[in-house]
């Protein structure tokens, strides 16, 4: 019985989380009286949960070969900006595409400082999410961009989170779509497997012949183009993005990640768990919401969360792994 | 300089180091080392800590590229180190402290690197059922208890077994080069002893085999040659009856400042 629990445990670190958005979720309902649960409220959730989830999934890649992207919250204002600031000119396609463009090379740029020089990940990353918080605040520099009324009426605009699907928004669908793929990709695919060995044991991984410069450049790439994306998700829903643009998303996604059971030290994460942790912080947020507390409270309450998640993940380690 | 290698002068050697020195800043890890290794003979590499042999089978395995030198494999000159370039050419290299990654699975780790593949729609996906059945035949073949599951991770193994296991995985591919960096530490005396009789088995096989050790008695047993390191030099390059265990270990004793005295090699 107790070796069965310590495999359930080592194999699906994310069980926990879920077991704990099963709990909280019925709390919740039961606290406001069904106000959280309402389908409303639940459109809401899902939709905020679609866009940090997808951000979590980039960062959970990043966190798997130990390494660690906080620059997630400016490429994703810049991913927005970009599209909706190109998109009443160009249309969405393109704006679409200039946003990932864009994307790819602050992925790029990360990864050749962190990759190709072997700087540390923090500084790196901690660097070009305020150049391009900086850089968002001076393209806009005081004004904003909204989407225009023909731009709404745009398919592709429609299917990048400004319309719904069976009532839901379209980025419910993406965050779905994303995971799936890189589920496959991660746990099913050689990359993957190399992916997962890098941030085991990055020396070792060199040994038996990966090439660990390339595996890390890849995973920041990809993590620059989900923020981007999930970036273009939100502005569509929004119709409006300015210099503030996905503030403080990056540490949302490293606590929905951790929360979801990615091991900082890498090798270990959990896609799923993650999609489950940024559903928790949301719900938090959406929760604190109905019961009118002050937004800052969100703040303190998700710093209390990780902390105690990293603590019970370690205990928890510790005793699936124990000999 | 030409090497004679008494037992066979005609014979190209598979790997050769030509006056090969690493620097790490202003370290000298390695100082014109000079050696060459052939197909079907076991050479021990011995040396006190610090001697360089670990530095020497790094520049082999293409961990680190020499910063200056040459190495040639069977005649072609090397000049792009990698490891994947060295396991491509069938080298494989038993490191002490590297070679497994403690979250992966014991089958992920048998075939990190060269995974084999089933495609799905053209797409490359984990054969999961050969990783698992491959791996568990090999290292239940190499004795690893029979309550290992490859599916679990490698870190529930123990130190020993872990050794087991990247023994098991450098012979069982087809290779042309093992290199054993202290295999046998972690090891039960059975356990060395099974160790040592895969070598000279190996070796039989027509492999070349490089065993890294301290203990010059015990590798004294099996070898065909004995080549000592000391202060980042080769000192001594001796076929193994040329000289006594005891004579050998004078040298390393005396930090190789004795000239190898009888019938050195060259």
């Amino acid at each position: 019985m107790n070796v069965s629990l310590r495999d359930a445990v080592r194999r699906h670190p994310e069980g926990i989380t879920i077991s704990l958005v099963i709990l909280i979720s019925l709390a919740f309902a039961v606290i406001t009286q069904g106000g959280w649960l309402s389908i409303g409220n639940l459109q809401s959730i899902s939709q905020v949960t679609a866009i940090l989830a997808i951000i979590a999934f980039g960062e959970a890649l990043v966190i798997a070969t130990g390494e660690i992207d906080i620059s997630v919250g400016s490429v994703s204002g810049i991913g927005a900006l970009t599209f909706l600031g190109l998109a009443p000119m160009v249309g969405s396609s393109l704006a679409l595409v200039a946003a990932i463009a864009c994307g790819i090379l602050i992925g790029a740029l990360n990864g050749l400082f962190v990759a190709l020089l072997g700087l540390p990940s923090l500084l790196v990353t901690l660097g070009t999410l305020f150049l391009f918080q900086g850089i968002g605040y001076a393209v806009t520099s005081g004004f904003s961009f909204a989407a225009t009324d023909s731009l709404r009426q745009e398919f592709v605009y429609n299917v990048v989170g400004g319309g719904n699907l069976a009532g839901i928004n379209t980025s419910v669908v993406w965050v779905l779509i994303v995971l799936v793929v890189l589920q496959l990709i991660v746990f099913e695919t050689p990359i993957g497997n190399r992916i997962l060995a890098v941030g085991g044991d990055a020396a070792s991984s060199f040994s038996r012949g990966l090439s660990v410069t390339k595996i890390k450049f890849g995973v920041y790439i990809v993590s620059g183009v989900l923020a981007a994306f999930a970036g273009v998700l939100d502005a569509a829903f929004i119709g409006y993005a300015d210099g503030s643009f996905g503030a403080t998303m990056e540490l949302s996604a490293i606590a929905a990640a951790v929360l979801g059971g990615c091991h900082l030290t890498g090798g270990r994460i959990s896609l799923i768990g993650t999609l489950f942790g940024a559903f928790m912080l949301r719900g938090i947020q959406s929760f604190l919401i109905l019961l009118a507390v002050q937004p800052q409270w969100y703040i303190l309450v998700v710093g209390l969360i990780v902390v105690l998640a990293s603590l019970a993940d370690r205990t928890l380690t510790r005793f699936a792994l124990k000999k | 300089m030409a090497k004679t290698d008494g037992a066979g002068d005609a014979r190209k050697p598979l790997i050769r180091i030509k006056n090969v020195s690493l620097s790490y800043g202003n370290f000298k890890a390695l100082t014109d080392v000079s050696v060459d290794f052939y197909a079907g003979e076991l050479v021990g590499l011995v040396g006190d800590n610090g001697a360089g042999k670990t530095t020497l089978i790094r520049i082999i395995s293409g961990i680190n590229p020499p910063t200056s030198g040459e190495v040639y494999f069977d005649g072609e000159r090397i000049t792009k180190f990698h490891p994947k370039k060295a396991m491509d050419l069938g080298l494989e290299c038993i490191q002490q402290t590297i070679g497994i990654c403690d979250n992966l699975s014991v089958g992920r780790n048998y075939f990190l690197g060269r995974e084999p593949v089933k495609r799905v729609f053209g797409l490359p996906f984990l054969d999961k059922k050969k990783i698992r059945e491959t791996s568990a035949k090999v290292v239940h073949d190499f004795g690893l208890r029979d309550t290992v599951d490859v599916d679990d991770e490698i870190a529930l193994l123990s130190g020993g077994e872990k050794q087991t296991f990247k023994i098991a995985r450098a012979v069982t591919f087809r290779n042309r080069v093992i290199i054993m960096d202290e295999p046998t530490n972690h090891l039960s005396v059975r356990e060395r002893a099974h160790v040592n009789e895969l070598a000279v088995q190996l070796k039989q096989q027509g492999l070349l085999v490089i065993y890294i050790t301290h203990d010059i008695f015990q590798i004294h047993r099996i070898a065909d040659r004995i080549v000592i390191m000391e202060n980042g030099r080769l000192v001594t390059d001796v076929l193994r009856d040329a000289m006594t265990a005891e004579a050998l270990e004078g040298i390393i004793r005396d930090g190789g400042r004795a000239p190898a005295k009888g019938p050195k090699v060259e």
